[in-house]
């Protein structure tokens, strides 16, 4: 049977778990009120017990005390017995489809921010400030040890009481546990530092306090890291030494093994390893820890397809995988395996748009499944058959807009033409898959190809649509999502001209989409610090040429992700690109064969030359409004979206309306650039109620 | 000059029938012994003729009136003339009836012409295509000379003048006539079906087949066990000489009609088989010969003429050809199609796992993944080899009683090796989930329960089949439950009609069986369920032919779509006539190639109704009919459609919920 590794039930502690799949604890940002599970926070995990994981480990960095503040990532707050109750919705949602739940506990220690809420003292074991959070901390007393750790207990005894079915204990990504195991941190040399034992005494007497409190018919597991890659951190060797050490005491059901600590932004980026990364990069780590314990390990860390589960289970590797960002994309993704849907999975392609926005504190979304943590507003992950009237819908334009158009609009059972003037559709995702490590991308346009033919959607490529084309359909619906273009008119100091022999400057897409030669010497003039700055710059010195990428900004790829950033550093700074932040474009001039650009310092008005053979600049997109307004007049709604019906996730109230001739709407970049989970979220709750 | 004539000819014919009788039987009985009631069978034959095998005919009135008016007319006719023409008997009264029986039989040879002009494909020609002529010639001339006993024409008007020479003529009339009727009835003609006919219906294997005056069901498709340790007889079927006597005269009870032909899914998809000429190859197997005979259609891609053999050869050569070929016997799915269609209840199925049985025991020449299956089956107890200790994987949140904890239940919910497919598996959790909704008590084995043996034995594998079955009765044995519930009509007749000859007194084996679909219907009629209306399109529903043919359950699953709201779309080919999926009798697992794939056969008999949905009730099919490519319907299970339908009270839901039932209908995507 495929699969059957995936399909086989594992003893964790008393409970039997359905299938070796798990969502790994991480900090969802839903825990609003306070840190109470909310409607959201429910239906989230509802929604991945419907779908038929097997265990979810919910909660990253839930807190079991009030001096780890919780409201930074809203996240669980267990220091309270009101959080009981709340407990006991989540816990029903998940049993009742077959789920079992359980929820991360935490004291971050030093990992935090104190400049909010209660304005915390953070504590650490030596005082030592932490850089990724910039936070500075007090050396813990021996008093708060010991509150903390009956903390640990109480909050493990909430969790038991709301109905869930364990805790794990987080010993990773240098939470307090952890902060006391590592020489790095811990330079203490009272009972609670120094010797082995003495580093791992906070740890075991947490332990201890907790598996008391709770008895032994409940699963209380732990996550470590296999390796913080640091020097003076713990390596392999020393973590395999800590996991049989706590082992020994039969005390912990599971372990949970994550390779990389994450206390710099560089090993941040490990911990969530984006599209760059190889698939399943530390599982060697999972494995070595599985060596020396006798209870299942799980590990998470680029596990995303079925097949590569199964690799990895039927391997003996670990017991079981963590498929946490596969299950944001895709909730329903072991029901589909079920199913026989495995071509219909919405693959996780490790964007990293969830986890970089956790680190900002904003909820987690997917970049490509805007109903993932939505289905409290009632957004579908399933669309139902429309029980209206059938409609004849067109889509222009075959980017993340379009495509999710077409498609929600396909499940509803309406015919649907799409046209892209390309002959492949996926719009910008194509163009941002030509970088260097950035080419998993495309797996977001590979979904929507599969499903757009599933469904039947009349695919119309390298048509460029005009009124009469459209007209000629009949339709009820016409959607526009036709993008823009670089937008190099803005200053026309920088000499751009729409004729690529005559322009002064050319654009990233230009450069990524092979459209001109590359230079030798190229400057990259950058004022959106998105992607495709550090993209075309990370390509450009892919193929040899000598790069330098400015901006006016605070930094070259200011806007890219905590979690993204180091990825595209690793590789400029390995090609010798020079980043320079602070000055403006102000000026491209010819002379000879060469271009001479100029630069203005943002503080200090002074102006500065670079002599290269090529200017690329990145502006951001112009949105591209012709067509619309060819046929906004025409339109029953004039082109009008109902903002409060859209907002509400309510139908547009134009189509129930009598009426002659189409509805028009806009969606994505040709409306106003924002980014690609903005078009497809638009184009969900637009489309879900046609 | 007739009139010496006539007697001398009418004796002469039935003294040559009698010879050729006594040699016919001498062929039967180089087969195996098999003890028959010699008097009461014979005493059975009118009742088993009119009311059995004409039940069978009566299917196509037309052969079904054609046939009584010849037979009827000839049987009154050649009996009459013995009395009037052969004994002397001047009666004018029996000559006006004698008279009428000709008529009606020239009427009926009329009609037997008419349908052989020209010949469907199904129908054999040869000395088959005389035949009509044969029956007027024989009509015609009883008819004329017995017009002066009548009173009709003078007496004597054949012995003067012209009358010399139309006496010649008509003597030689007669003596085609009853040359073909007496004389060919036991040397070989076509009329060798009455003669082998009668006597199969009264010495037939398989007596419990045929109904007796308290009328009720009377259906025998079980196989026979074979006695394993016999250490005097093979194991199966290897020469014609192994089949019983009374299978050898089945054979030879064959009339060439081709219904079986025309029913068989196998010879329809181009495979290498062809029931009727497969019966036929038996003939020429007993009598010893060739096959170059034989005038009907071949099997598909083997031309006729290239295989012979005798009572004592192998049927199936090593090597080279003998009289089949293995991939013709391995072609066949179990359907029994052909054995509903055959009006002379001829038992080819029976036939065809004899010999398969010592194909695979005596020779261990199981085809293609066929010894895997089989090997899987000894070390696994389940056809794909999985840990059988994982027969429960699939519900680890179900968590289903166990007898072995409950010891009893009322209902025994028998899962099958469906437990191991992930298709199968959303069947098994809709079924479930409606067991829960109506509040059934039941409780499964588990691990303990075992492949039910059907595949095994099917693919001739008697060895492992009994060995199974006999597990599984010895498990079953420790545990108290009113009936059996099967979703797996292959299990449901194995433990249904196969199971009782292996039971023994400490483990009896005569289970009360019922086909999920069954059990449903029941649950309904008891106002234990209540649905939503259906919402759904146009469904049609594919009779799984171990459900419906093989046990007459045709009306249950109907009962139930019906109950759900549905109008079913029915195919043309359904009820007794249903086109098998393809995947019985382990022909998926023997894989003989054909010109095309049986289930894209079913599936175009489904698109011919319209309809948006098929409902199945069997594993096999679901999997068969799901393997064929889209654009086609969609396929669920009757357990499917039923939890879709579900409304469950929230005092049950609740329940069911501490219960941990994860609501299997949610999880569907589709």
């Amino acid at each position: 049977m495929a699969f059957d590794a995936l399909f086989k039930p594992i003893q964790i502690g008393k409970h039997t778990i359905r299938n070796r799949v798990v969502s790994t604890a991480h900090a969802e940002v839903h825990a609003t009120d306070g840190g109470m599970t909310t409607d959201r926070y429910v239906k989230y995990y509802e929604e991945k017990a419907k779908g038929g994981c097997g265990l979810c480990i919910c909660g990253g960095s839930s807190i079991v005390s009030i001096d780890s503040p919780q409201g930074w990532w809203s996240s669980v707050n267990l220091s309270t017995d009101r959080i009981i109750p709340h407990f006991q919705n989540l816990a029903d949602a998940v049993h009742k489809h077959g789920g079992k739940i359980m929820i991360q506990i935490t004291h971050m220690g030093r990992r935090s921010r104190w400049d909010g809420f209660d304005w915390s003292t953070l504590v650490s074991p030596s005082g030592i400030r932490e850089p990724v959070h910039r936070s500075t901390c007090k050396t813990i007393e021996e008093e708060e040890i010991w509150r903390i750790i009956g903390d640990f207990a109480q909050a493990a005894r909430r969790a038991k009481e709301g109905g869930l079915d364990g805790v794990e204990l987080s010993a990773v990504h240098q939470h307090l546990i952890d902060q006391f195991w590592s020489p790095r941190v811990n330079k203490r040399t009272d009972d609670w530092g120094g010797t082995f034992e003495n580093r791992m005494r906070f740890g075991m007497e947490v332990l201890k306090a907790v598996r008391a409190e709770v008895g032994d018919d409940f699963t209380v597991g732990m996550r470590i890291t296999g390796d913080e890659f640091h020097p003076d951190g713990l390596d392999h060797e020393e973590m395999k030494r800590i996991a049989a050490y706590y082992d020994a005491t039969g005390k912990i059901d599971f372990f949970g093994v994550v390779g990389s600590g994450c206390d710099t932004h560089n090993t941040l980026a490990n911990v969530i390893p984006n599209m760059s990364y190889p698939p399943e990069p530390f599982l060697h780590l999972a494995s070595g820890i599985k060596e020396v314990v006798n209870v299942p390990v799980i590990h998470a860390q680029n596990i995303k397809d079925p097949n590569q589960a199964q690799r990895i289970l039927e391997g003996g590797y670990v017991d079981m995988v963590g498929m946490t960002r596969a299950h944001i994309a895709d909730p329903h993704i072991i029901a589909k395996i079920k199913n026989d849907q495995v071509d219909q999975i919405k693959q996780c392609v490790g964007a990293n748009y969830c986890i970089d926005r956790q680190y900002q504190g904003l909820d987690v979304l997917c970049i490509q499944n805007a109903a993932t943590s939505r289905e409290y507003m009632g957004l579908p992950h399933i669309i139902e058959k429309t029980e209206g009237p059938t409609r004849k819908v067109v889509v222009v334009g075959g980017g993340p807009g379009g495509m999710e158009a077409a498609r929600v609009c396909a499940e509803r059972g309406h015919d649907v033409t799409l046209f892209e003037a390309k002959d492949q559709i996926g719009g910008q995702i194509t163009i941002a898959s030509k970088a260097p490590q950035r080419d998993q991308i495309a797996g977001i346009t590979r979904w929507y190809q599969l499903e757009l033919n599933r469904l039947g959607v009349d695919q119309r490529l390298g048509t460029k649509a005009d009124e009469a084309t459209i007209k000629d359909l009949r339709p009820d619906v016409v959607i526009l999502a036709t993008g823009g273009q670089p937008f190099l008119s803005q200053v026309p100091e920088w000499g751009y001209d729409a004729d690529t022999d005559k322009s002064l400057v050319v654009s990233t897409w230009d450069i990524l989409e092979g459209r001109v030669e590359p230079g030798k010497n190229v400057l990259i003039f950058d004022t959106i610090c998105e992607f495709s700055g550090v993209s075309a710059a990370d390509y450009l010195a892919d193929k040899g040429c000598r790069v330098e990428i400015v901006t006016d900004d605070i930094k070259p790829g200011a806007a890219v992700g905590g979690t993204t950033f180091p990825t595209y550093y690793r590789s400029l700074y390995e090609k010798e690109v020079i980043m320079t932040s602070d000055l403006a474009l102000h000026k491209v001039y010819r002379e000879g064969e060469s271009l001479v650009a100029v630069l203005e310092n943002e503080y200090t008005g002074a102006l500065e030359e670079r002599v290269v053979d090529q200017v690329v600049v990145e502006n951001g997109v112009r949105p591209d409004e012709a067509l619309y307004y060819a046929l906004k007049h025409q339109s029953r709604n004039k082109g009008q979206t109902d903002i409060e019906a859209l907002y509400a996730i309510k139908p547009q109230p134009s189509l129930s309306q009598s009426g002659d001739g189409f509805a028009l709407f806009r969606l994505g970049d040709c409306t106003a650039p924002r980014n690609t989970h903005a078009a497809i979220y638009d184009a969900l709750r637009l489309c879900k109620d046609f | 000059m007739l009139d010496i004539l006539l007697p001398i000819l009418l004796f002469s014919a039935l003294a040559l029938a009698a010879i050729g009788a006594v040699r016919r039987a001498r062929l039967w009985r180089q087969g195996r012994p098999s003890s028959v009631p010699v008097l009461k069978g014979l005493m059975q034959v009118p009742r088993r003729y009119l009311v059995d095998l004409h039940h069978v005919v009566e299917r196509d009135k037309y052969i079904s009136h054609t046939h009584v008016a010849t037979a009827g007319g000839f049987v009154l006719a050649a009996l009459l003339a013995i009395i009037v023409h052969g004994v002397g008997l001047d009666s004018a009264i029996l000559a006006w009836v004698l008279l009428a029986a000709t008529t009606s039989m020239f009427i009926g040879s009329i009609l037997v012409a008419k349908r052989r002009s020209p010949p469907p494909s199904r129908l054999s020609k040869g000395p088959w295509m005389r035949l009509p002529k044969s029956l007027m010639a024989f009509s015609i001339g009883m008819f004329v000379i017995t017009l002066p006993t009548a009173g009709i024409l003078p007496d004597g008007v054949f012995q003067e003048g012209l009358g010399w020479i139309a006496a010649l003529v008509l003597a030689a009339i007669i003596v085609w006539g009853l040359g073909e009727m007496f004389f060919g009835m036991t040397w070989g003609g076509p009329m060798k079906h009455a003669f082998a006919g009668a006597l199969h219906l009264a010495y037939h294997r398989r007596p419990e087949r045929f109904s007796d005056k308290t009328g009720g069901e009377h259906r025998s498709t079980g196989l026979k066990a074979l006695k394993l340790n016999d250490d005097s007889a093979k194991l199966g079927v290897e020469k014609p000489a192994d089949f019983t006597w009374n299978q050898l005269l089945g054979f030879d009870a064959c009339v060439q009609c081709g219904r079986c032909e025309a029913a068989c899914p196998a010879f329809a998809a181009g495979q290498p088989l062809n029931p009727k000429k497969l019966i036929q190859d038996m003939v020429v197997g007993m009598a010893g010969g060739s096959d170059a005979n034989y005038a009907g259609s071949p099997y598909p891609g083997k031309p006729v003429g290239e295989h012979q053999g005798d009572p004592f050869g192998p049927i199936v050569a090593r090597e080279g050809t003998a009289l089949v070929d293995p991939e013709t016997l391995w072609s066949c799915t179990t359907c029994r199609a052909c054995v509903e269609e055959c009006p002379m209840m001829i038992e080819h199925v029976d036939a065809i796992v004899d010999m398969r049985r010592f194909l695979t025991l005596e020779h261990g020449n199981t085809p293609n993944k066929g010894a895997e299956v089989l090997d899987n089956l000894i070390a696994t107890d389940n056809p794909g080899g999985f840990d059988p200790d994982s027969r429960l994987h699939w519900a680890a949140d179900l968590n289903l009683p166990l007898m072995a904890d409950k010891k009893e239940a009322d209902v025994l919910l028998w899962l099958g090796d469906g437990v191991f497919d992930m298709r199968n598996q959303r069947t098994l959790r809709a079924f479930i989930s409606v067991l829960r909704a109506a509040g059934v008590d039941f409780a499964v084995l588990g691990n303990e329960e075992r492949d039910s043996g059907d595949v095994a034995r099917r693919l001739g594998d008697e060895a492992t089949f009994q060995t199974l079955a006999r597990r599984n009765i010895q498990t079953m044995s420790r545990y108290r439950f009113d009936r059996i519930v099967t979703c797996d009509p292959h299990s449901f007749h194995v433990l249904k009609n196969e199971y009782g000859e292996l039971g023994t007194a400490e483990a009896p084996s005569s289970y009360h069986v019922q086909h999920h679909s069954t059990f449903i219907s029941e649950l309904v009629s008891a106002n234990k369920l209540s649905f939503k209306a259906w919402k759904g399109g146009s469904v049609t529903y594919h009779d799984p032919c171990y459900l419906g043919r093989y046990n007459g359950e045709y009306e249950a699953p109907r009962d139930v779509l019906k109950a759900l709201g549905i109008e079913i779309k029915e195919m043309a080919r359904s009820g007794y006539r249903s086109r098998c999926c393809g995947g019985g009798g382990g022909a998926p697992i023997t894989d003989i190639p054909g010109k095309q794939r049986i289930p894209d056969m079913r599936m175009e008999d489904v698109r011919e109704t319209g309809a948006d949905l098929v409902a199945v009730g069997c594993p096999q099919c679901t999997a068969m009919l799901e393997g064929v490519v889209e654009p086609r319907a969609g396929i669920k299970d009757i357990a499917e459609l039923v939890a879709d339908a579900l409304i469950i009270d929230t005092a049950a839901d609740k329940a069911a919920q501490a219960k941990a039932d994860p609501a299997p209908a949610l999880e569907e995507t589709s």
